[in-house]
């Protein structure tokens, strides 16, 4: 008798049925990713004249951004694969990739939840409106960014297979891109660090989204920032693929 | 190897898995007749495990050849799978998702979905209707032991594994998972179980092989091994109130050192 297998499709739609409801089951991880880029909106307020609308919008997307891709993807990816969630399923007729696709498409959902909760807030408490253009190119550069993020994670549980590690690396990573980039761009950790940050995920990212933002003023420094998103992507991805492993043991 | 011989359900042959310098196993050959409970018993890190990761496809093997219902495990491993249904030694499902929905998900998984109204009734024959919506992390070890053999025979798999499936569970628990896996069989489905219980493989297993340091060193059912090794010193020596069981044979093959 010939065994029959499932559709692909038919079981890519039941993990992201599944992967979904773990995801709005979760309030906690979903509130603390917008959490942060709304606190800047409403703290930065005053500020919004002198540093423009892009820049305070932008600086809030790259952080909730960093929030999804480090703190949400990577820690259930490391907790599933240590209490066996992952080798539950790979014992069923489910391609790998499957799994990881699933994953990865509901954060990209919360990318777009993220991108519209700081566009509404900005509107709304911080009077920033952008052009209709500027928020489609803005939600097609946040899955950019996003991606940057994500492929960083990958690359964290793909080199640390301890779930307690990959926790304190992401707190830490996320932190240290968070102080370092806000306080490094606007020049008070010096001149180096400031072009250092220019060309680091968070200055690469953040770039990119206020260019997006004001698409009038997009040039070669934007699409120069793009390749290197890119780039980003590819190695960290590649690197954190490669080494990845679906069980802790 | 006999690919289209239809008698097993599962043929392995040659089976060599190491990881790093460490041979986990090493040349094991045995085969699981259809509609049959057959064990595989073996003291601690003898590679048990490893043997059934290996046909359930989670580990890599460099030598040998698994067979499962006529599906080569390594070249077309989601057809194996799909012929097999599976009982990770220590299963786990997302936190997050109740009872209900982690059978949707398996449902789904394995293209036998099922409505709401189907999984009311799987769970009402397994007395577990009241814990429909439960996370899995809520239930007692023996409910959670029956959501995991419901998942595992959730599209009627030719061959159902279980590793440890009995390892926790208090004796009422444990009797009414042998009768559900004899239900199993019952069903025409074949069981490969592996147990560090004597008293189990006594209970369930047609047949049943010895693995000790990644070799099979002993395959027959349980009492042709005690008609065959009863009369040996080792195991008479082993044997206490002067009645020889399989555990005695088990401990005179495997020896009384303690395992990691």
């Amino acid at each position: 008798m010939e065994t029959v297998i499932p559709k692909t499709s038919t079981v890519f739609i039941t993990l992201l049925r599944a992967d979904l409801a773990t995801l709005f089951s979760n309030r906690r991880s979903v509130i603390i990713s917008l959490l942060v880029p709304v606190i800047i909106l409403i703290s930065w307020k005053g500020m919004i004249p002198q540093m423009g609308g892009p820049f305070a919008l932008s600086t809030a997307i790259t952080i909730g951004l960093m929030a999804i891709g480090l703190m949400g993807y990577t820690i259930s990816i490391s907790r599933d694969r240590d209490k066996g969630i992952f080798q539950r399923l790979r014992v069923a007729p489910v391609p790998g990739w499957a799994i990881m696709a699933s994953r990865i498409s509901i954060q990209l959902v919360m990318i777009m939840i993220l991108t519209l909760a700081v566009f509404i807030v900005g509107f709304e408490y911080d009077k920033i409106a952008l052009s209709a253009q500027g928020y489609l190119l803005t939600f097609a550069v946040a899955i950019l960014g996003g991606a940057v993020y994500l492929s960083l994670g990958q690359l964290i549980v793909g080199l640390v297979k301890n779930p307690e590690t990959v926790n304190a690396t992401t707190r830490l990573t996320y932190f240290l891109f968070m102080m370092v980039g806000m306080f490094g761009e606007m020049g008070a950790l010096g001149p180096q660090v400031k072009q250092g940050v220019h060309w680091s995920p968070y200055g690469s990212v953040k770039l990119m989204l206020a260019a997006s933002m004001d698409p009038v003023k997009w040039n070669n420094d934007t699409t120069a920032t793009v390749l290197v998103s890119l780039g980003y992507v590819i190695i960290f991805a590649g690197i954190g693929i490669k080494n990845f492993k679906w069980n802790t043991k | 190897m006999a690919i289209e011989d239809d008698k097993y359900i599962l043929q392995v042959e040659g089976l060599y898995v190491n990881y790093g310098n460490f041979v986990a196993v090493n040349n094991v050959k045995f085969e699981v007749l259809k509609g049959e409970i057959f064990g595989l018993l073996g003291p601690n890190g003898a590679g048990k495990t490893s043997t059934l990761s290996a046909i359930e496809g989670l580990l890599k093997f460099k030598n040998g050849t698994i067979i499962v219902d006529g599906q080569d495990v390594q070249k077309k491993p989601l057809h194996a799978r799909a012929s097999m249904g599976v009982q990770l030694q220590s299963t786990s499902f997302q936190p997050e998702l109740n009872v209900v929905q982690i059978l949707q998900l398996f449902s789904g998984v394995y293209g036998v979905p099922m409505s709401k109204d189907q999984i009311k009734g799987t769970l009402k024959d397994i007395n577990l209707e009241d814990a429909a919506t439960k996370k899995f992390g809520q239930l007692s070890g023996g409910q959670q032991q029956r959501v995991s053999l419901v998942i595992a025979t959730i599209h009627n798999p030719r061959l159902v594994l279980l590793d440890e499936p009995t390892t926790g569970l208090d004796p009422q628990s444990r009797r009414q998972l042998w009768e559900r896996i004899e239900a199993i069989r019952e069903k025409g489905h074949a069981v490969l179980l592996t147990t560090h219980s004597m008293e189990e493989a006594e209970a369930v297993c047609d047949r049943i092989a010895i693995i000790d340091h990644g070799r099979v060193i002993a395959i027959d059912t349980p009492q042709s091994l005690i008609d065959k090794h009863r009369d040996e010193p080792e195991v008479i020596a082993v044997s206490r109130r002067g009645k020889v069981t399989l555990e005695d044979v088990f401990i005179a093959l495997t020896g009384s050192a303690v395992r990691a």
